[in-house]
């Protein structure tokens, strides 16, 4: 059970056994995760914390399957995905993940729906259920008035809001957001946050979120605190903070 | 992996993106198809020209000639000066001739030799006594009047058909109506009957082209002249005597116009054994053997242009790996969305085949353009063959294949984590 009272089927969607990644240049090795286990279970909203160095940016690469583990399984569903082929990897990579980035990567010259519709292209979906997908997602964003625009045409948040559309294109089992909202402003990143807090309450997408930032830790079913390439469940100062500020908010409301 | 119709679509919009570059892109492979096809018409027309002139002469037909026999010393040239000389073709070898097996009919050309003038200037035109079949034979067609008729012949009319040449040398431009003009060569005075024009032009042995002919009927050149030609020698003339000048022979089977020739061959070097005073052309050889040389003046010319097709797919090549450098976050992008490594190299091999493509069809467009200029100003013929035109597509095709899997092939192999960080 989460805070919110939220039921958490039993389901592994993500699993990393002991991941360990290894940078090795000329005789320097510099170990970077130093075994990382992990799972992300199907319908929560997890947060990998981490300061810059923590390693959680080669994490990141090794769940989006942009990178392969010195040592360790990663099971995406089930399956593990460090011995296939990069055919089988970039199916997966398209059928399961949904990719969401700081800086939104949309194509400045295709359009809203066209940026939407680029991951069913590699899915193969057909033409007219691509668009008829594209415009249901618009919708479920809350952009359906800016059909037929240009990233170059919205605002920061907007085309967040489109790439997270894009991400859910294909139906992924989990969504991989990469500190979506490093470029925004405060009052715009609440917004997102809202969205992915409502995607995955009413709607039961799975969410990893990678981030350094602290400021949403309410949101998160769990976190998953690096330090140094290794999980460390010491919490955060910040955390302490807001525990604290959380209690003191309740001992007030028992006061009144 | 992306449907078929998707990778057309984007590699289209790519291109259409950056109108200018792909522009500039192509215009190696445009310019390089351009003189291709530009080179290949005018080899072609040149082939065509040549091998219709020839054809002209008559592949059925062994061409025999007098040739005036080389002077073995000037001495004896000078000791023998009041000897008149000899040579040539004579109606005795005529006779023979007609009697052999597989042979038609003989008509026979004499060339009187004797001086044109136009005014006081001596010209290059030629008084030429010929059959009656002669008309027909070489191919030629009048231009304006009418050939001499029987009665000509019968009665030594004093009658010619000029060669078109003709009119332009001795005739002002202006005078339109040259029919019913005479021509005064020497003491005699020839009466204009028609112009006759002979369109491929075709020279024969010896004698030269139609087109510059004044013809006489051949009675009427003997009444006036017999077989005695005046031969140049520096300054001067000599009198000299031939008899005929050529011989057009119909081969009544050309499957063994071979053999044919050699008999007629053999018969006139044992008849003709003191001087080689006579020559043998067979323009189905001629023109076997023109055909050939055509086609290795074809294969060079075409492999000349080549090369500028190939400095052009280096060019794409070049600009291809620029490009790829310039959108490696979107490859980087597209690799995150589910593009494998295969959709990748398709999408830039694609785009570069579809730039080749489209730079073939312009290039065959101004290939033509090239082409029609140099005819309209120069006058060559070229001839567009649809084998060349094909050529040409799959040529600009394969460029773009040769030359895009390269930077295709780096694009795909691109790591995407490093493409993606690339800000």
């Amino acid at each position: 059970m989460t805070p919110d009272g939220k039921k958490i089927p039993n389901d592994n969607i993500v699993r990393l056994v002991d991941i360990r990644k290894t940078y090795v240049s000329g005789n320097l090795r510099v170990p970077v995760l130093k075994g990382i286990d992990a799972t992300v279970r199907r319908g929560e909203f997890v947060g990998f914390i981490g300061t810059s160095g923590s390693g959680k940016s080669t994490l990141l690469n090794i769940l989006g399957m942009l990178d392969v583990p010195t040592r360790g399984q990663y099971y995406l569903e089930g399956i593990e995905v460090g011995g296939l082929s990069d055919m089988e990897q970039a199916t997966i990579r398209n059928r399961k993940i949904g990719f969401i980035f700081q800086s939104f990567n949309l194509f400045s010259h295709l359009s809203v729906e066209q940026n939407i519709e680029v991951p069913m292209v590699y899915g193969q979906v057909p033409t007219k259920i691509r668009r008829k997908r594209s415009l249901d997602l618009i919708a479920r964003v809350g952009l359906g008035h800016r059909l037929g625009h240009r990233p170059t045409q919205l605002s920061g948040g907007e085309c967040q809001r489109i790439a997270i559309a894009r991400a859910l294109s294909n139906n992924p089992a989990f969504i991989l957001a990469d500190e979506p909202t490093g470029n925004l402003d405060e009052k715009t990143s609440d917004e997102i946050m809202k969205l992915f807090h409502e995607l995955n309450r009413r709607q039961g997408v799975t969410i990893v979120m990678v981030t350094h930032n602290p400021a949403f830790g309410p949101h998160y079913d769990k976190i998953i605190r690096l330090r140094d390439g290794k999980i460390d469940d010491t919490p955060f100062e910040w955390e302490i903070e807001q525990e604290a500020h959380r209690a003191e908010a309740e001992r007030k409301e028992a006061e009144q | 992996m992306m449907l078929v119709g998707d990778f057309f679509r984007l590699s289209l919009h790519n291109l259409l993106l950056h109108k200018v570059r792909s522009t500039l892109t192509s215009l190696g492979v445009i310019f390089g198809v351009g003189s291709v096809i530009a080179m290949l018409a005018i080899s072609e027309g040149a082939k065509r020209s040549a091998l219709a002139q020839i054809e002209a002469m008559g592949v059925d037909k062994i061409i025999v000639f007098s040739k005036r026999p080389p002077v073995s010393g000037k001495s004896e040239s000078s000791k023998n000066a009041s000897i008149m000389e000899r040579f040539g073709l004579s109606s005795v070898d005529r006779s023979n001739i007609a009697k052999m097996d597989n042979i038609g009919q003989i008509t026979a050309v004499f060339n009187t030799r004797k001086p044109i003038l136009k005014g006081t200037r001596r010209t290059d035109l030629k008084l030429m006594g010929c059959d009656y079949e002669f008309l027909r034979d070489s191919q030629a067609r009048m231009q304006k009047g009418r050939w001499f008729s029987p009665s000509d012949y019968k009665n030594n009319r004093c009658v010619c058909v000029i060669g078109k040449n003709v009119k332009r040398q001795l005739f002002f431009l202006g005078s339109a109506n040259i029919i019913g003009n005479t021509i005064r060569v020497g003491d005699d005075v020839f009466r204009i009957i028609g112009i006759l024009d002979n369109r491929y032009s075709n020279q024969y042995p010896e004698i030269g082209g139609q087109n510059d002919m004044i013809l006489i009927p051949m009675t009427t050149a003997r009444a006036l002249y017999k077989d005695y030609t005046s031969i140049r020698e520096g300054r001067n003339f000599r009198i000299a005597r031939v008899e005929y000048d050529l011989f057009l022979i119909k081969i009544k089977d050309t499957s063994c116009i071979d053999n044919t020739a050699k008999r007629v061959t053999r018969y006139l070097e044992k008849n003709h054994s003191e001087t080689k005073d006579w020559g043998i052309t067979v323009p189905l050889e001629l023109l076997m053997r023109m055909e050939q040389t055509q086609n290795i003046f074809t294969i060079v010319m075409g492999s000349i242009a080549g090369i500028s097709l190939v400095v052009g797919g280096i060019g794409i090549m070049n600009i291809m790996l620029a490009n790829i450098y310039e959108r490696r976050k979107e490859i980087g992008i597209r690799r995150a969305l589910g593009a494998q490594k295969l959709d990748i190299l398709l999408q830039f091999l694609i785009e570069t085949v579809f730039l080749t493509s489209i730079g073939g069809l312009i290039g065959i467009l101004l290939g033509v353009g090239i082409g029609s200029m140099i005819t309209y100003y120069t006058g060559m013929p070229t001839i567009y063959t649809t084998w060349s035109i094909i050529l040409a597509l799959v040529i600009s095709s394969l460029t773009g294949i040769i030359f895009g899997t390269y930077p295709a092939y780096k694009a795909a192999q691109q790591n995407p984590i490093t493409v993606l960080r690339a800000e």
